[in-house]
């Protein structure tokens, strides 16, 4: 019983960053982008992202980690000051749509008192973090927002590429994941010598308070479990509904099946697949740190095809959340079964070299793209570049 | 304009995006190395440039040597490209031949004109298998080639290391065996004293002519690129649309596993048992992309390439890291891809240029 | 609009184009194929901005950057290619683009009660809930125009709305268009058909190549002087066709069913085709001719019912049998299907045949001879392209591009010839050359199957017409003898004839 609760416990770990690098991958597919560069986006947000980690762990704060701090709190505040720029615009409510376009000067206040908000919430944040020192758990958020920024930043490269400049999806995104993996050895080597980076913290929450208790339930959710595996539930939640009740999803969803009809009806392709793209590389960079994070104590330059697992994931879900979850803990079953098989008595007794037992995800992905690639329900307009001179 | 005129300017203009995307490279590749080490950047890129030559014979020796396998790669992305399909697999099919090669040079026992013909060969063949089957998953269930080739690259290096370890492994060094002398392919140190160099960059030329020859001179290339350029047209042509894919992936596969066996017969030349995928096959999409999908660009690329490559070596004095390269070749890649657009913006600042000297020069006039 | 001029790269859609329309009218722009009217209109919609010229409405200049501005302004279009999410449903392609929201959230509600007031007012009916890959075409439509009357539009944008009707729908369409001018909403019809345009319009103005000919009130002018206009020269309407007495039966299909999409699309279809006899196949699209010919010519796999050519069995061969057998085929999607773009003409005028020993010798590809049979063909069948034989297709005009495929699939010896929507798209000129063409393998003792959306080529060209509904035949007709709207009830399924064989 006990070896079936680590099982699942384990699963936990590779099916968190399935999930939530797919659901990037999600977005960018929908809006009818494809992304092959997550698995460099990984890479890229899981080297700043660890790095960053590494630096938190270290109290008082080298100026290198302060700069990263700084960096968080400006992101987050802003991310605050937008939203609250939203809710302030709501209680204007009468003819949301006009009423910036003719009331200037109303739009200049709220934009100054957002940036006003915004920027004392920075410096009370920076001031409050740099002087203490922070929780574990903490860390890791703000390693995954880091690594999200990173990973959204250069996820930018591939959406200017492949969306303003209609380039080749496929090549602009192999140029991202050559990049990453030589950019982070030549700089980690070059700023300390080697090019791991470790960190030393547990990141892994034995138990969680009171939840862990409760009989079967507690042992399977709330025992020996990462932050991360219920940031990715969240996630899940949060994409489903955006995609499916929001404004924003169902413009999504329109430019990745006939963009040409949504163009008619006034949407902005260009804007949105860009914005799409990003958010994918968001995902994928923090789904980089959770993988090293949470599968070793060190950053070494790669993310073992989680990239690539996660697109399989994706076709394998058919382009939809509710499978898209159920696809990840397919696989994350099957990379659990690779790395624990010894204590599995059953498997142990057939004595399969243990090279089998790392092969078996990628064969598990191919059979299954075999039977599930016939009747894909892919976004129709995926990855054709939208060229607005075509009828 | 004469005609040899006209084929030059021709040739330019179909050549200007690979120039300019190299151009790109070495630029983002010089700021690099200013913001790093501003003293030795110049040095540096002068060292890169120069490539192989940096070391006299020896060094374009090896240069030809590491050339070999990537223009191969390169064909063999290419090969697929022109039929429409996307071969990232070309590192796993390399690596597969590289294996049966090795175990065919360790095991097998021939007369030295022969062993190294045979282990060639049928490495050759193995990565044309390990091509085949993304090729049959396409075709009959319409997988799509990128995932599946790269599914393949992980299932092959991990199938490598246990191979080796169970067939032709070196316990001292925890890697393959040295291969028999007679397996080894034939060098060139008469003409390239002390380098690795081997008759595998001519075997490379070779088969380059020869597939540029089966992609537009045959009936099979006319219906390989039809497929490429349109399955609905060619389908309607009458063509075998399914058998068209197999065998492009299969032959891609073999002209990679060739890769293996031209880099792996050579004594000494073993594969380690730590996980890897050859970036060989990497190389060889950019090969491919720099050389616009032909395969003759695919040669000169390929030899453009390792000699950057050599440079990467040499720069090592200078305290630069090898990854520069492949930051310098992803940037390649990069331009590349978004060529089109960039000419676009590119003749739109010249045309801005131009105008505000011809503004400037009628002012002075006046 | 005054002034408007257009360019595309090369290509000079608009030329100093000068429009002005009262409210309340029903404008009708008359022009060929690549006239320029869809352009002009797509400006006025704020799908492009043109190089020169201005917009005013009730007499204010104003900008039309993008859809959005054309909607505030009241204008809204029905697009010729409907702008539709297969995937969604009808109600939210309606609201696309102007959505309720609260709280983030999409709001249904009001848009549900004003669509189906809308539903009612103009007996627009069509079922909010269902998906528009399930719906018909005339459906489809419908929801087109709900779209602009959803957003308040007062200026009517259709563009060769009528395409895809039945005659009977025709006439609805145009009922609904007259009550909506009287409301006072303005109607802008594009449209090549001069009936429809007598019928319905109070002003038209015509386009050729570009430029503005003239503008006329309809009442005042009759359709030869519209026709000539459009053209430049005289028109004939009528086809010159001798009586020829067919020879045997070469092409038989016999009780060939396909099933998609859950259901029979074909059902149970028979017919022949004889020696010198042209089959018209008449019908609303999407009634299964398509599937049919896929699965006649090898598209698609027939797994019911059989189909001999020449005597021999062709149900379950390979497209490239069937063409060694003696079919020709000028497929429906000639960018799709008949032709591979990115090629040059030589190669594409031997893309069936590449393999033969003409062609090739030892596996290799022999230039010389292909070269000769693309100069032969452009003399013969007057293809022309920038570049000759070298051309690649992509570059050359529709029209162009389909004489090509007409040249090489009457030129490969053949018996039985599958012409599917052969002038679609083509302006006079084509059309008229391809139809003499056809009449002219007539003589020459070929079979021919014609699937046309264009009732009058069906009526000029065809023998005998098969009408297909829903998948089945539902009456063969003589075109000698049978009225147009007869026809057009057959095509709606209101009326059926006796199944013959």
């Amino acid at each position: 019983m006990d070896i079936l609760y680590q099982l699942v416990q384990n699963t936990y770990v590779s099916m968190t960053v399935l999930l939530i690098v797919a659901l990037g991958g999600l977005l960018a597919e929908r809006s009818g982008v494809t992304n092959i560069a997550l698995e460099g986006i990984m890479i890229m947000g899981a080297f700043i992202g660890v790095w960053s980690i590494q630096g938190l762990e270290v109290y008082p704060y080298s100026g290198l980690t302060k700069f990263v701090i700084f960096v968080v709190s400006v992101s987050f505040s802003v991310v605050m000051s937008w939203g609250l720029s939203l809710f302030i615009k709501r209680l204007f409510k009468k003819d949301t749509y006009t009423l910036f376009k003719k009331n200037f000067s109303q739009k200049k206040v709220i934009f100054a008192i957002c940036a006003l908000a915004a920027f004392m919430l920075a410096i009370l944040f920076f001031v409050w973090l740099v002087n203490t020192q922070i929780h574990v758990q903490f860390i890791l958020v703000m390693g995954m927002m880091i690594g999200g920024l990173v990973g959204g930043l250069y996820a930018m490269i591939h959406a200017h590429a492949s969306i303003y400049m209609k380039a080749n999806q496929i090549i602009s995104a192999t140029a991202l994941n050559l990049f990453a993996p030589a950019f982070a050895i030549f700089t980690a080597r070059f700023l300390q010598g080697g090019q791991q980076i470790p960190f030393s913290s547990s990141f892994l929450i034995q138990e969680v308070p009171v939840l862990s208790q409760i009989p079967i339930i507690g042992q399977l959710f709330f025992t020996r479990v990462y932050l991360s595996f219920f940031i990715g539930l969240a996630l899940l939640l949060i994409i489903s509904i955006i995609i499916f009740k929001t404004k924003f999803g169902i413009r999504l969803r329109a430019c990745g099946e006939n963009p040409h009809a949504a163009d008619s009806l006034g949407i902005n392709i260009y804007k949105l697949r860009f914005v799409a793209v990003t958010l994918s590389g968001v995902f994928a960079g923090m789904g980089g740190v959770i993988f090293v994070v949470t599968t070793s104590t060190e950053f070494n330059v790669t993310v073992a095809g989680f990239g690539f697992l996660a697109i399989a994931v994706l076709i394998f879900g058919n382009w939809r959340p509710s499978r898209i979850i159920l696809a990840a803990i397919f696989f994350g079953f099957m990379r659990t079964i690779a790395s624990s098989y010894s204590i599995i008595p059953f498997l142990n007794d057939f004595g399969l070299p243990r090279e089998f037992y790392n092969m078996i995800p990628y064969i598990a992905t191919l059979v299954i793209l075999a039977f599930f690639s016939k009747n894909s329900r892919a976004p129709k307009a995926l990855g054709q570049i939208y060229d607005q001179g075509k009828r | 304009m004469t005609k040899m005129k006209k084929m030059m300017k021709k040739f330019f203009i179909t050549l200007k995006p690979s120039l300019i995307a190299i151009g790109f490279g070495l630029l983002i590749g010089l700021i690099v190395m200013l913001i790093f080490n501003p003293g030795d950047a110049f040095p540096a890129l002068f060292t890169l440039l120069i490539g192989g030559f940096n070391g006299g014979l020896i060094g374009i020796g090896n240069m030809l040597y590491q050339a070999a396998p990537i223009i191969l790669t390169g064909l063999a992305v290419a090969f697929a490209f022109k039929t429409g399909l996307f071969n990232i697999g070309a590192s796993g099919q390399m690596m597969i031949g590289a294996y049966v090669a090795i175990y065919i040079g360790v095991k097998w026992e021939l007369p030295g004109g022969i062993h190294w013909i045979v282990a060639m060969l049928i490495g050759t063949l193995a990565g044309g298998l390990w091509g085949l089957i993304p090729g049959l998953l396409k075709a009959i269930s319409n997988v799509n080639e990128v995932i599946s080739s790269i599914m393949m690259n992980y299932i092959a290096g991990h199938l490598l290391i246990f191979l080796i370890r169970t067939t032709i492994f070196n316990g001292s060094y925890s890697r393959s065996m040295n291969i028999l002398p007679t397996a080894q392919l034939p060098m060139l140190t008469s003409i390239f004293p002390g380098s690795s160099a081997n008759i595998g960059i001519l075997i490379a030329i070779a088969v380059a002519i020869i597939i540029h020859i089966v992609i537009h001179k045959t009936t099979l290339g006319f219906q390989l690129r039809a497929s490429g350029f349109s399955m609905d047209g060619s389908k309607y042509a009458g063509m075998n649309t399914k058998a068209n894919i197999i065998t492009a992936m299969s032959i891609s596969g073999l002209l990679a596993g060739l890769a293996g066996a031209l880099a792996y017969l050579v004594v000494g030349k073993t594969i380690g048992t730590a996980f890897e995928i050859f970036p060989q096959g990497f190389d060889g999409i950019s090969v491919a992309l720099l050389g616009l999908g032909e395969p003759m660009g695919a040669l000169f690329a390929g030899l453009f390439l390792s000699n950057l490559r050599m440079g990467g070596f040499y720069m090592q004095t200078y305290g630069f890291v090898p990854q520069i390269i492949d930051m310098i070749i992803s940037v390649i890649i990069y331009v590349t891809a978004i060529s089109i657009a960039l000419q676009a913006a590119l003749k739109v600042y010249g045309d801005r240029l131009r105008a505000w000297f011809k503004n400037r020069k009628l002012k002075e006039e006046v | 609009m005054k002034h408007i001029t257009k360019v595309f790269g090369t290509l000079v859609a608009n030329d100093d184009v000068s429009i002005a329309i009262k409210p309340g009218e029903i404008y009708a722009l008359l022009g060929e194929n690549g006239a320029g009217k869809s352009t002009l209109m797509s400006i006025l919609f704020g799908l492009y901005k043109p190089e020169k010229g201005e917009i005013f409405i009730d007499g204010k200049s104003v900008e039309i950057n993008n859809p959005n501005d054309a909607n505030k302004i009241g204008i809204g279009m029905v697009h010729q290619h409907f702008k539709l999410v297969d995937t969604f449903t009808v109600l939210e392609n309606i609201i696309l683009g102007v959505e309720d929201v609260k709280h983030g959230i999409l709001q249904y509600d009001n848009a549900v009660s004003k669509i189906k007031n809308l539903i009612e007012t103009y007996q627009l009916n069509v079922d909010l809930d269902a998906y528009i890959k399930d719906i018909t075409v005339g459906q489809q439509q419908r929801v087109e125009i709900l779209k602009m009357l959803y957003r308040d539009s007062d200026i009517l944008i259709f563009d060769e709305p009528t395409a895809v009707l039945t005659p009977q729908e025709i006439q609805e369409l145009i009922n609904i268009i007259k009550g909506f001018a009287k409301e006072g909403k303005t109607i802008i019809l594009i449209t090549h058909k001069l009936n429809e345009i007598k019928a319905v319009a109070d002003t038209c103005m015509v386009l050729r190549r570009g430029k503005a000919i003239g503008t006329v009130k309809v009442s005042d002018v009759s359709v030869e002087k519209m026709a000539e206009m459009m053209v430049g020269r005289e028109v004939l309407f009528t086809i010159e066709k001798e009586d020829i007495t067919p020879g045997e039966n070469i092409f038989k299909v016999e009780n060939v069913s396909i099933e998609g999409r859950g259901k029979k699309v074909v059902k149970d279809v028979s017919f022949n085709v004889s020696k010198g006899e042209i089959v018209g196949i008449a019908g609303i699209d999407g009634n299964g001719q398509t599937e049919l010919i896929h699965a006649l010519t090898g598209l698609i796999p027939l797994h019911h019912g059989t189909v001999t050519l020449n005597g021999y069995d062709i149900s379950r061969s390979n497209i490239r049998q069937k063409y060694e057998k003696g079919m020709s085929h000028i497929p429906e999607d000639r960018q799709k299907h008949g032709v591979i773009m990115d090629f040059d003409l030589q190669s594409n005028l031997i893309l069936q045949n590449f393999y033969q020993p003409k062609y090739q010798k030892n596996k290799f590809l022999r230039f010389d001879a292909i070269l000769d049979n693309a100069n032969t063909l452009i003399e013969q069948f007057d293809i022309r392209s920038e570049g000759g034989a070298k051309t690649i297709l992509r570059s050359m005009s529709g029209g162009n591009q389909q004489k090509a495929i007409l040249g090489r699939e009457m030129a490969r010896e053949h018996d039985f010839l599958i012409a599917v929507q052969p002038t679609r798209g083509l302006d006079v000129g084509a059309i008229e050359y391809i139809h003499s063409q056809l009449l002219a393998e007539r003589k020459r003792g070929k079979a021919i199957l014609l699937v046309s959306l264009e009732i009058e080529e069906v009526m000029n060209l065809s023998d005998r017409i098969l009408v297909m509904y829903e998948g089945e035949i539902v009456g063969e007709l003589n075109p000698k003898e049978v009225s147009i709207n007869d026809l057009g009830l057959y095509m709606s399924g209101a009326k059926r004839g006796v199944s013959h064989d």
